[in-house]
């Protein structure tokens, strides 16, 4: 019986915890804290060790797991929170930010004086239905597909919030570098 | 006016890739995450930037924000939250 266990521990080390990073990723920003993080993280890895005998081998173990954070965070941690609001189209969204950098710095070399800080800080401030597509997608390098599993949405949903959370951001990182007389 | 030229000379100039300029910058962001699954458009696209002077510096401009964005919006996980998980699956295991 103990041999089991151990062989369970061992399966779902390698195939589960080499995703730890996404899921600390993943839960920061959904809870926009460390130590929430890490409590989501905890809460999470515990039911899908429960649930192991339930996750299908060779099938997409990430995928699976971030599902589980997900469903965690909506029962658990939402409800400390206030529930976010649907968000409204923004202006902003309009224009893309190369439309007004196209004559001083097409290439986005500004880019390169943003610390990792303020990105970061930049994505946390997009309304969360932006917010963890654009994680999912251009941090943790997810599929549209996958993301819309994860989300429960159809892909088309999925593709139009990541082209409004991408002109969010870059509209706010735009703005930072323009603050900062990164570009002028 | 300068858009109305714009379009006017977009019209009237050969479409590289046999795509036009709208068609590649309303899948710019398919491409770029290789999302399209027609093999057939991705090259139109593909030809399409390698000649249009005017989508390949917006395809730059949004390659180098995604980069940026993968390069700088990740955070690792602690090592003591590492710890504190292995922790945790040991005790479930002497829990069964």
């Amino acid at each position: 019986m103990e041999e089991e266990a151990s062989g369970k521990q061992k399966e779902f080390e390698s195939e589960a915890l080499v995703h730890l990073d996404t899921l600390y990723n993943v839960a920061l920003r959904l809870t926009g804290n460390a130590s929430d993080a890490e409590d989501l993280v905890q809460d999470t890895v515990t039911k899908a060790y429960r649930a192991w005998d339930k996750y299908e081998p060779g099938t997409n173990c990430r995928a699976w797991l971030v599902t589980i954070m997900r469903n965690t965070f909506i029962n658990q941690f939402r409800r400390r929170s206030k529930q976010p609001s649907p968000v409204q189209f923004d202006a902003v969204e309009d224009t893309s930010v190369f439309e007004q950098v196209q004559d001083r710095d097409p290439e986005g070399s500004f880019y390169r004086f943003i610390v990792d800080d303020e990105v970061k800080q930049a994505i946390q401030e997009l309304p969360e239905e932006f917010r963890i597509p654009v994680v999912l997608s251009d941090v943790e390098g997810l599929s549209y597909a996958e993301i819309a599993e994860i989300l429960d949405l159809p892909v088309g949903t999925v593709k139009s919030r990541l082209f409004r959370g991408r002109r969010r951001l870059q509209q706010r990182l735009y703005e930072y570098a323009m603050e900062m007389g990164y570009i002028r | 006016m300068t858009g109305f030229i714009r379009d006017l000379m977009e019209k009237m100039m050969p479409q590289p890739g046999g795509i036009d300029c709208g068609g590649v910058m309303a899948q710019l962001y398919e491409y770029l995450d290789g999302e399209l699954d027609d093999p057939a458009t991705m090259e139109k696209i593909r030809v399409h930037l390698e000649k249009c002077r005017r989508c390949y510096p917006r395809y730059n401009f949004e390659k180098a924000f995604l980069r940026f964005v993968s390069d700088q919006g990740h955070t690792s996980a602690p090592p003591e939250l590492r710890r504190k998980i292995f922790q945790t699956l040991l005790e479930e295991e002497d829990s069964h």
